[in-house]
């Protein structure tokens, strides 16, 4: 017994990955895993809290789509800002150069048409 | 990158990397670590599924933001706290209210207790644990000796006990919040004797 006590003051535990974690909230673990999880769950605020909130999710077998959704758009956004970026630099801006120099010559266009209509 | 590749490098050594190149691609790699936990608290404090997803998509942002900033020690107790301000930070503008933010602590450490740890666990201080452990409340004694010494699961001892679930959360959280406490009393109190 005296060996137990020691779970009951030990901050030292292995992590729960999130796989176990899932199947815990699912309730597929046996009896023996799910004291195991609530054990590493008493040491860390942050785990206990997240459960306590992934307890409310009406489906939990959706959850691990919802994380790979996540999961995708975070790749996105720290994937793709380089190419984006250099997209910008030699793509996006010649073309605003020639939409302003487009622009330019129509109002001088109209200027002169307009101020010849009037002079004549 | 795929991030299974990844899985032996610690946090530590993924921020490290991406301090010494800056590439966002790392933070995306360490992030997608707490995905589900950070769903899970968005959705304990805003109690609402869309909501929460929003949230944890914005607790990505601040963190790849805030990590070009500041150098962060130990990064899940940080993330741990940006995800909990950034939940409340919501709820004040949903409610209009004040409510307090949790002091930025970048250097927050995580509870280890290493001197105090070794000092709790010598075979003395589990001697007292029988005593502290008969001290408790006959709730919290049931729940922790089912729980601790039984090895049984929530569902089991609430089984037994005829207790909820979250019934019996709090007294095994409580009794073994006051077990520490009555063992450190105990030791305080051989030290002042000597």
């Amino acid at each position: 017994m005296p060996a137990n006590y020691k779970d009951i003051l030990s901050h030292l535990s292995t992590e729960v990955d999130q796989e176990t974690l899932l199947l815990y909230l699912q309730g597929k673990l046996s009896e023996e895993k799910k004291h195991e999880v609530e054990k590493h769950l008493l040491q860390d605020d942050f785990e206990d809290e997240a459960v306590e909130g992934l307890q409310e999710f009406r489906d939990k077998e959706q959850l691990q789509y919802m994380v790979e959704m996540l999961n995708r758009d975070l790749k996105k956004k720290t994937e793709k800002k380089k190419k984006r970026r250099e997209k910008m630099r030699y793509k996006d801006q010649p073309w605003l150069y020639i939409s302003l120099l487009i622009l330019v010559l129509l109002i001088a266009l109209s200027y002169i048409v307009i101020h010849r209509m009037l002079k004549g | 990158m795929k991030a299974d590749q990844f899985n032996h490098i610690t946090d530590h050594e993924l921020l490290e990397r991406f301090y010494a190149d800056h590439d966002n691609e790392w933070l995306g790699i360490l992030l997608q670590r707490y995905t589900l936990l950070l769903l899970g608290v968005s959705m304990k404090y805003l109690r609402n599924e869309e909501e929460a997803k929003d949230s944890v998509q914005q607790i990505f942002l601040k963190v790849i933001q805030e990590l070009q900033k500041y150098k962060v020690e130990y990064f899940k107790s940080w993330l741990y706290m940006v995800a909990k301000n950034h939940c409340l930070m919501r709820i004040r503008e949903k409610q209009g209210k004040i409510t307090t933010e949790i002091n930025d602590r970048i250097s927050i450490k995580p509870e280890e207790e290493s001197d105090r740890q070794a000092l709790l666990q010598t075979d003395h201080t589990l001697d007292l644990m029988e005593t502290a452990l008969n001290e408790l409340n006959p709730e919290q004694q049931q729940c922790v000796t089912l729980f601790y010494l039984q090895k049984k699961s929530y569902q089991e001892v609430s089984g037994e006990t005829g207790y909820s679930m979250l019934q019996v959360k709090s007294y095994i959280q409580n009794g073994k919040r006051n077990l520490k406490i009555l063992i450190e009393k105990k030791l305080q109190e051989e030290t002042n004797r000597k």
